[in-house]
C-alpha cells in the first residue's frame, strides 16, 4: 500500500475564515489524506517553511479576505526560491476568488482554485489524481533542512511499504528498515528528549513553552521536534500542532508532523529510524512528542536513541489506585503534573510522589501550568532537561554519545521577563 | 454549579411556576377573577389604528382567550410586548408607526415606557452602515457621504485584517493588508481621522465598532481621540458600541491576540471604566452571528451566545460591578438564516436571557432586557445565480421582524464576492423598508404574527435544545472550561461539517445550487475596491514618524502599562495614557510580553 498523500493547509496572514478549511480538512481526512494543519492568520513564510520541513505534496490555501493572487503567487514565488517548487499550491476563497483572479493565478503557477459551490467530493478527487502518484526523481535539495526533510518522506514512506509487505507476510513481524540505511554520517549528536503520557496532559503546549525559553536563551542553536498523531492503517490523519506551537514556527526550529499509521503504543513505524537520523542532524536537542498513550505505554523502551524521558501527568488522572498501572511511571526520569492550576494538583502531586518513592530512582517532579506565560514551573523543567550546562539532567544519561555544541549556550541564565 | 447550572434551574422554576399559576387561576376563584379584570383591562386599553385603507385594527393583538388558565399561561409565560419575561419584545410598540389616528386611548400609565419603546426612528432607513476601507481619511469621507440626508449619524465601523488582529500596518508580511475589507487604524491619530467632522459628544451621534481582540486598545483610541478634539468633558457623553466578544472569537470567529484570561481581564477593565465613565455606551455586543456563520446550528448559536452572555455578567459581577449598572449596557447581536428555529430564535434567547437575569442574578427590569441586533445570514447567500441572494435575505429579515429584533443589518445580494457595492447595499437597505414601512405586515400591530401554534412548537423545542446546550457546557465546568476544551469550537465544526455535506448529499436543498440548477452562472460585476500601494505605503509612512516623534514617551508608557499589568490592578487608565503615544502593535506587542500570544486552537 502507498504511503498515504501528506498535504498542508493553512488560512492566509490576517484571515481568520477557517470554517471551509476545517471542513475540507475533515473531508480529506475522511478519504486518506494525511492534513498537517497550520492554522490560520498565517504568513507566507510559515507556510513555506512548514511546508519544505513537512515535506508535503502540496499546500492547500483557504484565502477570504481579499489579497489572493499577491499571496498565493507569493507563496508559489517563495517555494520556487527555496528549490521546492515540486509542492504544489491549491486552494479555494468561495466566491471571493473570481474566474478571472483564478486564471491569473494559475498563470502564476497555482495548480487548481475551487470556486463556491464545488462539491467536497470533487476536491477530494483532485487530490488524490494529481498528488497521488509516487513522486518521480527529485531534485537535489538546496537546503540541508530540506535535504533532511526528503530523508525522512524515504524513510516513512519505505516503512509504509514494509507495513503492508508484513501485513501480508505475518501479522507480528517486525516492521523496522535498517537506520543504519538513512544514517547521515554528522559527528555531532543530538540529546533526545522524549515526551509521552495521556491524551490532552498538555504535552504540546508544554514542549512549545520550553521552544519558547530555548530560543530566547540560545541565539543560535537548532532544535528538532517530532511530533505524533494517531491514525489508522490507509486512514488519513489531522496532524495539527503546528497550529498551535506558535513558537516552533521558526527557522531554528525544524518540526516533522507525523501519523501512527497503525502502530500501536504512541509512536509510527517509521519514528525509529527517523529519530535517528535527527539526532545526527545537527540540531542540539531533538524533542519528541508520543500521542496520548494509555496506562501500559511505554513508548520509548525499545529505542535505545531517546536520552531522557518525560512523562506529562494531568491531575485528573482518577484514584491512586490508578497511578499503579501506570507503567511511565517507573521509567520516566522526569515526570510533570501539569495543568497544576487544577484543583486536583496538590493531591496529585502527593499521591505521585509517593508513587516514586517506591521507585528508589532519581525521578525528578515538576508542577507546571504550561498554558501560563512564564510559568515559573516551565522554567525549571527548562532549567533542568534544555537549559544547557548547568541542566541538572544534562550530563546524567546519554553522556555516552558526544555532546552537543555548548559554545553558544551562555551560563547566566537569561530569563525573559 | 456555575451560574449557567443556575440560569437552567431558573428557567425550569419559572417554567414550572408559570403552570402553577395556570393551575391556580383555574382552581383559586379570586385569583382567577383577578386576572380575568386585568386581561380585560389591558384589552380595553389598546388603542385601535386605522390602516391607509381604513380598516380598523389594534395596535397590540392578544389571543382570543377568557378562560383565566390561558390568560396566566399567556400573562406569565410570554408576557405582553415590554413585559417579563419580554417572549414578545423587549419593548411595547417596536416597529409601529406613531398613532396616527386612535379611536379608544385611555392614559394607562405607560406613556414613559411607549417613548422608549420607540427604538427604530421612523423618518431615516432604519439600517446601520457597516463601513470601513483604506486609510481613516477615506473612511471618513465614506462616513460622510452615507449620513449626508440623516438627522442622526449611526456609523458602524470596519478594521482591516491588521488592525483586528492588532499588529501596525509596518507589521512582517501585512503590507498587501492595509486598509483591505476595513479601515486601518495603528494611532489615535488615525483615530481622529476617522470621526473627523462627527460631533461625537452629540446625542444624534453614535459610533459602532466591530473589534474584539484588540478592543481595549482601540475604545481607549477612541477615547483619546475624543479627548483631544473635544475636551475631557465629552467622555461621559460619548455614545456607541464596541464588540469586544472574547468568548466568540475563541469559538469562531479567530480574532484573538492574548491568552483567553487576560483578553477577559482587560476586557473587564474596559467595562468596568465604562460603565462607570460612559454611561451612554454599550462595551460589549455578545454575538453569536459569527457562531452561526462559522456554521453551528441556529440552538448552537443561541445556547452559546446566552450562556457567553451569562459568563460575562458572571465575571462583571465578581470584578464588583453591580448588574443594574451594566446589565442596561449589555447588548446582543444574532445571525438569522432560513432554518427553521430562526422563527423563534431570538424570542426564546429575549426570555431565557431575562429569567437568567432576573432570577440567578437578581437584576431589576433594564438589566434584564435582551436588545439585539439582527444581521441576515451572510453565509445562506451563494455565488451561483446571485440575486436569489435577494430572496432568501427578505425571507431573513421577515423572520427577524417576527422575532422583534431591535435593530437589522441585511446583507447584499452580492455578498459572496467582495465588499458589498452600492447599487446592492441599497436593495439590501430598501428590503428593510419596504417590510416595515411600505407593508403593512408590522407597522399596524404589535404581535401581529406572533404565538401561531407551528411558532410555540419551535419556541418549546429551541428552548429544551438550549438548556440541554446549558447542562453540557455545566456537565464540563461552565463556560470557560468548556471554551478551553474547545467544546464549543468542535461542535460548531461539526455542524459546519454536516451541513456541506448535506449540500452535497441533497437533503438540504439549496436553489439554483443543488437544485433547479441551470448552469449559466451570472456573477455581479465585481468592482475590487483595492486599496492603491500608494495609500498602503503613507500609512506606513505616517505609523513611522508618529513612533519616531514619540519614541521616548512611548518607552516610558508601555513600562508603566506593563508594570501595571504585572500589578494586577485594572489597566485601562494606563491604556488611555499610552494610546496617546504608542501604537496599537506597540501595545499589543507589549502587553503579550507580559501575558504571553493566544494560543489558537484548531
Ligand atoms: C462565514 C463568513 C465569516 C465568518 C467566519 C467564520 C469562520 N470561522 O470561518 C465571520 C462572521 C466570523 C466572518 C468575519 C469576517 N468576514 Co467574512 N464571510 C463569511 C462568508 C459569509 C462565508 C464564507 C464561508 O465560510 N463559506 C462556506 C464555505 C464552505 O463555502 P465557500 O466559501 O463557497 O467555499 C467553497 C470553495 O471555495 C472551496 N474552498 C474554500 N477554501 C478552500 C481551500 C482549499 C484548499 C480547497 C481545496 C477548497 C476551498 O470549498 C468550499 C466548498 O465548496 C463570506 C461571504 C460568502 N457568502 O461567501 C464572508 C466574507 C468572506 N467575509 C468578509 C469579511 C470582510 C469579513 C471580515 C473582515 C469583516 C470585518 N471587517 O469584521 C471579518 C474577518 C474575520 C476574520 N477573522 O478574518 C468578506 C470578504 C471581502 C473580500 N474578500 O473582498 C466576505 C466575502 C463578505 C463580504 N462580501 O463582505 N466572516
Ligand atoms: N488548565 C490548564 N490547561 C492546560 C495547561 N496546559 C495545557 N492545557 C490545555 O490542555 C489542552 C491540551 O493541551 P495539549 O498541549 O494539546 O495536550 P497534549 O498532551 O499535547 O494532547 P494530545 O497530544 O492530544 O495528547 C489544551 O486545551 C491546553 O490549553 C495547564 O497548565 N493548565
Ligand atoms: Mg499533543
Amino acid at each position: 500500500m502507498p504511503a498515504p498523500i501528506r498535504v498542508l493547509t493553512a488560512v492566509p496572514i490576517c484571515d481568520g475564515h477557517d470554517s471551509a478549511i476545517n471542513t475540507i480538512n475533515l473531508e480529506f481526512i475522511r478519504h486518506g489524506v494525511e492534513v498537517v494543519y497550520l492554522g490560520y492568520h498565517r504568513s507566507v513564510g510559515d507556510i513555506v517553511r512548514a511546508a519544505i520541513q513537512e515535506d508535503v505534496r502540496a499546500i492547500g490555501i483557504s484565502s477570504y479576505n481579499g489579497g489572493h493572487s499577491e499571496f498565493f503567487g507569493a507563496v508559489v514565488d517563495l517555494l520556487r526560491k527555496k528549490g521546492a517548487d515540486d509542492i504544489k499550491v491549491f486552494g479555494g476563497g468561495g466566491g471571493t476568488i473570481t474566474h478571472d483572479d483564478a486564471a491569473m493565478m494559475k498563470r502564476k503557477g497555482v495548480d487548481e482554485i475551487f470556486f463556491a459551490g464545488t462539491s467536497l467530493e470533487e476536491m477530494v478527487e483532485f487530490v488524490h489524481q494529481h498528488y497521488g502518484k509516487a513522486r518521480r526523481k527529485r531534485a537535489r535539495p538546496k537546503s540541508p533542512d530540506q535535504e533532511l526533510a526528503h530523508k525522512l518522506t524515504d524513510i516513512e514512506d519505505r516503512a509504509a511499504n514494509l507495513t503492508a509487505l508484513s501485513a501480508r507476510v505475518s501479522k507480528a513481524g517486525s516492521t523496522r528498515t535498517d537506520p543504519a540505511a538513512v544514517r547521515t554520517k554528522s559527528p555531532r549528536a543530538a540529546r533526545v528528549i522524549g515526551f509521552t503520557g495521556p491524551g490532552g496532559a498538555g504535552k504540546t503546549t508544554l514542549i512549545d513553552e520550553l521552544v519558547l525559553r530555548f530560543l530566547n536563551k540560545n541565539r543560535q542553536s537548532r532544535l528538532a521536534i517530532l511530533s505524533h498523531d494517531p491514525s489508522v492503517v490507509g486512514r488519513g490523519a489531522l496532524l495539527g500542532d503546528r497550529a498551535t506551537m506558535i513558537n516552533s514556527q521558526n527557522d531554528r526550529v525544524f518540526m516533522r508532523s507525523m501519523a501512527t499509521r497503525g502502530q500501536a503504543g504512541g509512536l509510527s513505524p517509521a519514528t525509529h529510524d527517523c529519530l535517528a537520523l535527527l539526532a545526527r542532524s545537527g540540531f542540539d536537542y531533538v524533542i519528541i512528542e508520543t500521542v496520548g498513550t494509555g496506562q501500559e505505554a511505554m513508548p520509548f523502551q525499545k529505542n535505545g536513541i531517546v536520552d531522557l524521558t518525560v512523562l506529562v501527568m494531568n491531575p485528573d488522572y482518577g484514584s491512586r489506585l490508578q497511578l499503579q498501572k501506570i507503567v511511565m511511571l517507573d521509567l520516566a526520569d522526569v515526570v510533570v503534573v501539569n495543568k497544576s492550576d487544577l484543583q486536583r494538583a496538590r493531591t496529585a502531586h502527593t499521591e505521585i510522589e509517593q508513587r516514586l518513592e517506591q521507585n528508589r530512582r532519581d525521578q525528578q517532579l515538576i508542577d507546571t501550568v504550561a498554558k501560563r506565560h512564564r510559568d515559573p514551573g516551565v522554567d525549571r523543567l527548562f532549567d533542568l532537561i534544555l537549559g544547557g550546562r548547568d541542566g541538572a539532567l544534562q550530563r546524567q544519561s546519554g553522556s555516552d554519545r558526544p555532546r552537543t555544541s555548548q559554545r553558544d549556550v551562555p551560563t547566566k541564565k537569561r530569563r525573559k521577563r | 454549579m456555575s451560574k449557567l447550572g443556575q440560569v437552567v434551574e431558573a428557567v425550569e422554576k419559572y417554567n414550572k411556576f408559570v403552570l402553577d399559576q395556570v393551575r391556580r387561576a383555574r382552581t383559586d376563584e379570586p385569583f382567577g377573577r383577578d386576572l380575568l379584570g386585568r386581561w380585560n383591562d389591558i384589552k380595553a386599553k389598546i388603542p385601535i389604528t386605522r390602516a391607509p385603507t381604513g380598516l380598523p385594527l389594534p395596535r397590540l393583538a392578544l389571543p382570543e382567550i377568557d378562560e383565566p388558565g390561558e390568560i396566566a399561561r399567556y400573562l406569565f409565560g410570554e408576557g405582553l410586548p415590554g413585559e417579563f419575561p419580554f417572549l414578545n419584545g423587549a419593548y411595547r410598540e417596536m416597529y409601529l408607526e406613531p398613532i396616527r389616528e386612535v379611536e379608544s386611548f385611555e392614559k394607562n400609565g405607560e406613556s414613559k415606557e411607549k417613548k422608549t419603546g420607540k427604538k427604530i426612528p421612523q423618518v431615516e432607513e432604519p439600517t446601520r452602515l457597516f463601513s470601513g476601507l483604506m486609510l481613516a481619511e477615506d473612511t471618513n469621507e465614506r462616513f460622510h457621504y452615507l449620513t449626508r440626508h440623516q438627522r442622526t449619524h449611526r456609523l458602524s465601523t470596519a478594521f482591516d485584517g491588521p488592525t483586528l488582529y492588532g499588529i501596525d500596518s509596518d507589521a512582517d508580511g501585512v503590507f498587501g493588508k492595509i486598509g483591505e475589507g476595513g479601515v486601518a487604524i495603528d494611532t489615535v491619530e488615525d483615530m481622529m481621522r476617522l470621526y473627523d467632522g462627527f460631533d461625537l459628544g452629540s446625542p444624534n451621534f453614535s459610533a459602532s465598532m466591530t473589534i474584539s481582540g484588540p478592543a481595549p486598545i482601540i475604545m481607549a483610541m477612541y477615547i483619546a481621540a475624543a479627548k483631544r478634539r473635544f475636551g475631557p468633558k465629552v467622555v461621559p457623553r460619548l455614545r456607541g458600541t464596541i464588540q469586544a466578544d472574547i468568548f466568540k472569537e475563541v469559538q469562531a470567529q479567530n480574532e484573538t491576540i492574548f491568552p483567553i484570561e487576560p483578553s477577559l481581564r482587560f476586557l473587564t477593565d474596559m467595562v468596568e471604566f465604562t460603565t462607570r465613565e460612559m454611561p451612554r455606551w454599550y462595551p460589549i455586543s455578545i454575538s453569536g452571528y459569527h457562531i452561526g456563520e462559522a456554521g453551528s446550528t441556529p440552538v448552537q448559536q443561541a445556547a452559546y451566545t446566552l450562556s457567553n452572555g451569562f459568563a460575562y455578567a458572571e465575571m462583571f459581577v465578581t470584578r464588583g460591578i453591580p448588574v443594574d449598572q451594566f446589565g442596561p449596557r449589555l447588548s446582543f447581536f444574532l445571525d438569522c438564516g432560513l432554518d427553521v428555529e430562526y422563527i423563534a430564535l431570538a424570542r426564546v434567547s429575549r426570555r431565557i436571557w431575562a429569567i437568567g437575569m432576573r432570577d440567578v442574578f437578581g437584576a431589576g427590569p433594564k438589566a434584564q432586557l435582551y436588545k439585539l441586533h439582527t444581521q441576515t445570514s451572510g453565509r445562506s447567500l451563494i455565488a451561483a445565480e446571485f440575486k436569489n441572494n435577494l430572496t432568501r435575505t427578505a425571507a431573513e429579515l421577515m423572520l427577524a421582524y417576527m422575532n422583534a429584533t431591535n435593530s437589522c443589518h441585511s446583507n447584499s445580494a452580492d455578498e459572496p464576492f467582495t465588499t458589498p457595492s452600492e447599487e446592492w447595499i441599497r436593495l439590501a437597505a430598501h428590503g428593510q423598508a419596504i417590510l416595515l414601512e411600505e407593508s403593512g405586515i408590522f407597522k399596524h400591530t404589535m404581535n401581529m404574527l406572533s404565538g401561531s401554534p407551528g411558532m410555540k412548537a419551535v419556541e418549546r423545542a429551541v428552548e429544551a435544545a438550549i438548556l440541554d446546550e446549558f447542562r453540557e457546557i455545566e456537565r464540563i465546568g461552565g463556560v470557560l472550561a468548556a471554551v478551553e476544551e474547545r467544546y464549543q469550537r468542535s461542535q460548531i465544526q461539526n455542524a459546519a461539517h454536516k451541513y456541506e455535506q448535506q449540500i452535497y448529499d441533497g437533503t438540504r436543498p439549496i436553489i439554483a445550487l443543488n437544485k433547479y440548477r441551470n448552469g449559466s452562472d451570472d456573477i455581479p460585476e465585481v468592482k475590487l475596491a483595492r486599496t492603491p500601494r500608494k495609500k498602503q505605503q503613507l500609512q506606513v509612512d505616517r505609523l513611522a514618524k508618529f513612533k519616531k516623534k514619540n519614541a521616548d514617551k512611548a518607552k516610558r508608557a508601555l513600562d508603566k502599562l506593563a508594570a501595571i499589568v504585572e500589578r494586577g490592578e485594572n489597566c485601562f487608565p494606563a491604556l488611555l495614557e499610552a494610546v496617546e503615544v504608542c501604537s496599537l502593535g506597540q501595545i499589543t506587542g507589549r502587553l503579550q510580553d507580559v501575558v504571553g500570544r493566544f494560543r489558537p486552537m484548531v
